[in-house]
């Protein structure tokens, strides 16, 4: 390209030059962002944007359909579901960022051991993260919080470490990749330390693919977590998190009233999708996805 | 197509037939049940049983709330399993669809002395192998009954001696007068068994794969663990004037939302009700009859030894503010009344102009408290002042406990008082009747309580000090006095006087803080009619009586 370039006669210098392409992100991918920004506003400020306190119960109003007084209805026990998927989305958002970020702290080291080692200690990773595989996830959360009590807590360590093999699979492919590249060569020769070149030079130069993947990751973790909720391992009540909501507002079905069920259901639907829709778009701009 | 894109695609068709389910949904589920739903209880028409089934079933398909632990009373007993087994094992004597009680097993029962009960065996009973009853099975029975760790050990609390006095006779000799003994008899403490059945199989009686040891109509075909419970009909009955018209009767299990589309499509043709919640959508079922029956049944709160409720005053104030009305419209569907005893009225097997009298003269557990109850429950919670502890209620998940748990605690904070929710799984709460450790990590539960006794005594003995169901440690000489006084009783106008004022005196000090009182709801497909509506359900031959509706 540069030859290319240079090759071209001076009146084409002269010229201006063309204008470059506009990054323009589709409108799909907009709204989903606008979307998921909206969210994390609402989350910040639930206190101030709720109409009522989240655990504020009217029995007296109970299963109200959605009206003047509570826009998207109440539940069973008359609590508004507007406030609660409110102040719910922090706990929705939050537990399952925190997840990933103990996720990613744990696969990104073991992933980066293995590659960087070989040897005995690639195969150890590699057999440790592939036992984890072959155990269903969801089992091993339950198996760990019956041993330390549910919670939201538990919920997201456990969470956390069912998850960690996926990442430590992911950096490991990619972070073997990168160690056969000449700079690596370059600085061992320049006598950098192995830990020094794989945290300073390494992990950083992974972090563009490893974002795009742990963004397309959040919405299956998301589900995870609100998942682990409604089984009644995650968050407990009186928590307004939005898979608690879905599983207490399933009782509100046989009585026909669909919204308490409906609401938390669709906040989780929607926050997926969006980032989803941006996750795809990070991660093609990064040429992490596979086509 | 990536599978990213196949996930969005599947949650954004998720999130439209979400939106759409929502706008499309009954507005009017909350504040005004359906049309065609019941009203109050208190408008409901109560009726003891259902019109006589005149033709022969083949088979039914009955649903329970859960599955049977096991199949000996003895070992564990709960509303699903006593509904089964009505039908299968016997009572010296039999609650009646109306409540009442009269000898069964027993062909009478005369006190010779205030302390000595003869039971005359009836002749002519059989159990399911074909053996005789005998006095010999009667005696054995009743001392398993009473053995120590069993479930109905507490009815046998005054009982001295259980000795065979003769072929068909059985002496029961008590340490002091108890006037509820033979009516004990109609529940699972009089239970009869086969000796020579159940005795060889020790603690495997009562599990899947065996047969039973009983006198009843029906008898137990199988118990596939995990999926169904089959009877049927005994033809070698020994009551040849009672003729079941249903053979078969398969049980299963499924949780309200199950069990309401089981019974919409017609995949189950009846149940009795746990949970009210499920009562709207079935009583708009043009394909189904909802019947509603007398009932002891009652919601409560029971305090534990924790320590948070030792204190009477902190449980005064909460009694007084929590919203009983509230609670009965929220988690009950409205088909609850707000109720200021453990009991409900269908304990009130005698005497009921008297017991009626002594409820409506009761503090304490106002439907829904007004601003001098809310003042009042305050002015006890200053009283505490740094003492006042954080209360914490259990909570198994259950849409109605979880409910309860939310108004304890709203009610909790109304007057000044921290509480807060421990979840904990359904074995767990389960095992809070057992496990004082697990029992002390919670200062309250709420669960249904009903007593198979038409007599209110049966309840109040529970508060006596030291008894075993008297977590909190109340302790009054009076109330024991009065209620000691009561089970020694046998007249029965006299001991209503005396259980009311008991009565009084436990509301007085929310032993227990009493919610809401439910009906017993039977639900059948409309082709089939017979079966009793009230609670004897529990202890009845219920089966026995189904039949096709003529």
């Amino acid at each position: 390209m540069t030859l290319l370039q240079a090759a071209v006669p001076s009146v084409a210098t002269a010229s201006p030059e063309p204008a470059k392409p506009k990054r323009t992100w589709p409108i799909p991918v907009r709204i989903a962002a606008g979307f998921l920004l909206l969210t994390a506003a609402s989350a910040i400020l639930a206190p101030l944007l709720a109409p009522y306190e989240p655990d504020a119960i009217d029995l007296n109003a109970s299963l109200a359909p959605p009206d003047g007084a509570h826009v998207l209805g109440t539940d069973q026990s008359g609590r508004d579901l507007l406030s609660r998927v409110l102040h719910g989305a922090g706990p929705s958002l939050v537990a399952p960022l925190a997840l990933l970020a103990l996720a990613s702290v744990i696969g990104i080291a073991l992933g980066t051991l293995a590659a960087w080692h070989g040897g005995w200690v690639d195969a150890f990773v590699s057999r440790v993260t592939d036992v984890m595989f072959a155990f269903p996830g969801l089992l091993f959360v339950i198996l760990i919080v019956s041993v330390f009590g549910d919670g939201l807590t538990t919920a997201v360590v456990a969470l956390a470490l069912a998850y960690s093999p996926v990442v430590a699979k992911y950096t490991r492919s990619i972070a073997l990749a990168e160690r056969a590249k000449p700079y690596i060569d370059a600085y061992r020769v320049q006598g950098m330390g192995g830990f020094a070149i794989c945290v300073r030079r390494l992990v950083p130069n992974l972090a563009p693919s490893l974002i795009g993947y742990l963004v397309l990751m959040f919405g299956q973790v998301l589900m995870g977590m609100a998942t682990l909720s409604y089984l009644g391992f995650g968050a407990q009540p009186p928590s307004s998190e939005w898979g608690l909501m879905v599983k207490e507002g399933q009782a509100a079905l046989v009585r026909g009233a669909l919204w308490p069920a409906l609401v938390p259901g669709t906040a989780i639907a929607l926050v997926v999708v969006a980032f989803n829709v941006v996750g795809v778009r990070i991660s093609d701009r990064l040429g992490v996805r596979e086509r | 197509m990536s599978r990213t894109r196949t996930r969005t695609f599947a949650a954004l068709g998720l999130a439209a037939l979400l939106g759409l389910s929502t706008a499309c949904s009954d507005k009017t589920a909350g504040g005004n049940p359906a049309a065609g739903t019941p009203g109050k209880p208190a408008d409901l028409a109560l009726t003891d049983t259902t019109a006589k089934g005149t033709g022969p079933v083949d088979s039914v398909r009955w649903l329970l709330a859960k599955e049977p632990k096991s199949l000996d009373l003895d070992v564990r007993s709960d509303s699903d399993s006593n509904a089964l087994l009505a039908n299968v094992c016997e009572r010296l004597f039999q609650t009646q669809p109306d409540l009442s009680m009269r000898p069964h097993l027993a062909d009478s029962a005369t006190y010779t002395d205030p302390t000595t009960l003869v039971l005359k065996l009836r002749a002519g009973v059989t159990f399911h192998d074909g053996s005789p009853m005998t006095a010999d099975d009667v005696v054995w029975s009743l001392r398993r009954h009473a053995a120590e760790g069993r479930n109905e050990s507490d009815e046998f609390e005054r009982v001295s001696t259980i000795e065979r006095t003769g072929d068909t006779e059985v002496t029961v000799r008590l340490k002091e007068p108890d006037a509820l003994f033979t009516k004990a008899l109609a529940g699972n403490a009089g239970v009869v068994l086969d000796r020579e059945q159940a005795e060889p199989a020790g603690k495997d009686y009562g599990t899947p794969g065996r047969t039973d040891a009983c006198t009843g109509p029906y008898t137990l075909k199988e118990w596939k663990a995990g999926s169904r419970i089959t009877l049927e009909r005994y033809d070698a009955y020994w009551d040849k004037s009672r003729k079941p018209l249903v053979r078969s009767a398969t049980f299963g299990w499924a949780d309200e939302n199950a069990m309401v589309n089981s019974m919409t499509t017609g995949a189950a043709d009846g149940t009795y009700l746990t949970t009210m919640s499920a009562v709207p959508p079935l009583a708009g079922n043009g394909a189904l009859t909802v019947s509603y029956g007398s009932s002891s049944r009652a919601w409560t709160l029971i305090p534990t030894e924790r320590g948070g409720m030792k204190d009477p005053r902190v449980r005064r104030a909460l009694s007084l503010a929590l919203d009983r009305q509230g609670i009965a419209k929220a988690a009950f569907a409205g088909l609850a009344t707000p109720w200021k005893t453990p009991l409900g009225p269908g304990a009130w097997g005698y005497e009921k102009a008297t017991f009626q009298a002594g409820y409506d003269a009761l503090q304490g557990a106002p439907a829904q408290p007004t601003a001098a109850d809310l003042d009042a429950a305050k002015k006890l919670v200053t009283e505490l002042g740094p003492a006042a502890p954080t209360l914490v209620i259990a909570n198994d998940g259950t849409p109605t406990r979880n409910l309860i748990a939310n108004a304890v605690v709203d009610a909790a904070h109304r007057i000044g008082l921290k509480a807060q929710i421990k979840t904990m799984s359904g074995a767990d709460f389960t095992s809070l009747y057992t496990d004082q450790a697990l029992r002390k990590s919670v200062d309250m539960f709420a669960d249904d309580w009903y007593i198979s006794k038409a007599d209110p005594a049966g309840f109040y003995d529970n508060a006596l000090t030291g008894s075993n169901n008297n977590w909190v440690g109340f302790s009054s000489p009076e109330y024991d006095s009065v209620v000691n006084e009561a089970l020694r009783t046998t007249d029965d106008a006299a001991r209503a006087r005396l259980l009311v004022e008991a009565e009084r005196r436990f509301t007085a000090d929310a032993v227990w803080l009493p919610l809401v009182q439910v009906p017993n709801v039977l639900v059948t497909s409309t082709k089939l009619t017979g079966a009793p509506a009230s609670m004897c359900n529990v202890a009845y031959p219920w089966l026995a009586d189904l039949g096709a509706k003529g």
